[in-house]
């Protein structure tokens, strides 16, 4: 049964400290960015019900800037100008590979990078690329503001470290560098529309052929996002070669822990999750010419 | 038997959009879709429902010119705005035609969601690749036609 929504009012600010206001002003407020998941939610009974602040409309947090190295990404950044920045496809294109896969365009057009994040959803698919470059998110309250790493934000499946009053304003990731290439990988059960049933990130540092470091990150096979240091560690130091691509695709492995559910099972999603962590690495040495 | 419900508040505020280039007020609650107030308050029922959780594409509509669903879309995001539904588009717009003549068309339930998504990608790629194609109506689901007649009705409306 759909829960009717006729009851609930829906806030439209002005500005982020109207917003902030209104956020310190009482409890139970949810805030609404696209909506591409929350209206499912509230319809389907999945979150309870609750007035809304519309911050749809706020263009203040609508940006893609570049400063000292790193990227700035307003939080109610939609993904279709994610995909489409020249920001972000000339210095984190494996952001904007991943936007550009987050389910159909009318998603991209509405969701954003914000509501992505604190949606929570560990198949969330901007959520690799951002454990790999480094993303710090800014949260705004009246009381201040708070920086913080995206690992240390994701306690558990869907579990937040973000206070009541608190409103997420910014994304900052790091630029990647010079000797830097990388990809999104994404395993749906279509080609496209789809959740991830495996999702991930690669970025490696090369000199020449050789791995001078490395960054991984898997979502779908854990209750957050996770970085797999094992198959990270296996690369460092070593040429890209057939066996080492092997082995550290094996090696990651150790990082995961996925279940079972109704886009596949736990072992379904070990498996797609060597092969390709497997085929990105190969993907990448042959692009750099290594093999 | 049905228990009786009991009726809780209703929330109701007015809203100003331009709808196929006409200024429109309604009066509706806030949280309700545009999809809603489409069908079932202006009786404009060629946007269609499917799924209603955005997966099928079937309640597309422009919003400022880019396709979105309109079952995910409140009435505060469509405050001031432009929308498009497919009554906005000439009948005989060349897409329209294209479908027509190349048996795009099955059961018709996708079809509205399928011009709206191909018209906004003619408007952005006036003459796009085949792949650009199907990028573009990834989220419009068909289970009649198989996809190769709608893409085949987008290349010939774009001449390519």
């Amino acid at each position: 049964m759909e829960v009717p929504l006729h009851d609930v009012d829906v806030l439209v600010p002005k500005d982020v400290t109207e917003v902030l206001r209104l956020l310190s002003s009482r409890r139970g407020f949810k805030l609404l960015a696209g909506g591409t998941d929350l209206l499912v939610q509230l319809r389907s009974g999945a979150v309870p019900k609750s007035d809304l602040i519309d911050i749809s409309g706020l263009r203040e947090l609508r940006y893609v800037k570049r400063s000292n190295g790193h990227i700035a990404i307003g939080a109610l950044t939609t993904f279709s100008e994610i995909a489409e920045s020249e920001i972000v496809k000339r210095y984190a294109p494996i952001l904007a590979e991943a936007a550009e896969t987050i389910g159909s365009v009318q998603i991209m057009n509405k969701g954003t990078i914000g509501g992505n994040i604190i949606n929570a959803s560990p198949a969330a698919d901007s959520l690799p690329p951002l454990y790999v470059l480094d993303a710090e998110l800014k949260l705004i309250s009246l009381n201040g503001t708070r920086i913080m790493g995206i690992s240390d934000f994701y306690k558990g499946y869907k579990m937040l470290e973000i206070r009541p009053g608190e409103l997420l304003a910014e994304v900052k990731l790091r630029a990647m560098g010079a000797g830097e290439v990388g990809h999104f990988f994404k395993h749906g059960l279509r080609q496209g529309d789809a959740i991830s049933v495996v999702n991930g990130a690669v970025i490696l540092d090369l000199d020449g052929d050789k791995v001078r470091n490395a960054a991984i990150a898997l979502g779908a096979v854990a209750p957050t996002v996770v970085r797999a240091p094992e198959a990270e560690k296996v690369l460092k130091g070593k040429k890209l070669r057939e066996d080492v691509m092997w082995e550290a695709s094996r090696a990651v492995l150790k990082s995961i822990s996925p279940i079972d559910d109704v886009r596949g099972s736990a072992a379904y999603r070990r498996e797609m999750s060597v092969n390709y962590l497997y085929m990105t690495l190969w993907r990448l040495a042959k692009e750099v010419g290594a093999v | 038997m049905i228990k009786p419900t009991t009726m809780s508040r209703r929330i109701e505020k007015e809203f100003r959009f331009f709808l196929n280039g006409k200024a429109m007020t309604v009066r509706a609650p806030p949280c309700h879709t545009l999809l809603e107030i489409l069908r079932y308050e202006l009786r404009m029922t060629g946007t269609k429902e499917g799924c209603a959780r955005g997966d099928c594409g079937e309640c597309t509509v422009l919003l400022n010119g880019e396709p979105v669903h309109s079952c995910l879309t409140v009435m505060t995001q469509v405050e001031g705005k432009n929308v498009t539904t497919i009554e906005g588009i000439d009948p005989e717009h060349r897409l329209v035609r294209s479908f027509v003549e190349a048996g795009a068309v099955q059961c018709g339930h996708c079809t509205p969601g399928l011009i709206i998504s191909s018209y906004a990608l003619l408007l952005k790629r006036p003459r796009p690749t085949e792949e650009e194609v199907k990028e573009a109506i990834r989220g419009n689901l068909c289970r009649c036609t198989g996809y190769s007649k709608i893409v085949k009705a987008v290349l010939s409306a774009a001449g390519v």
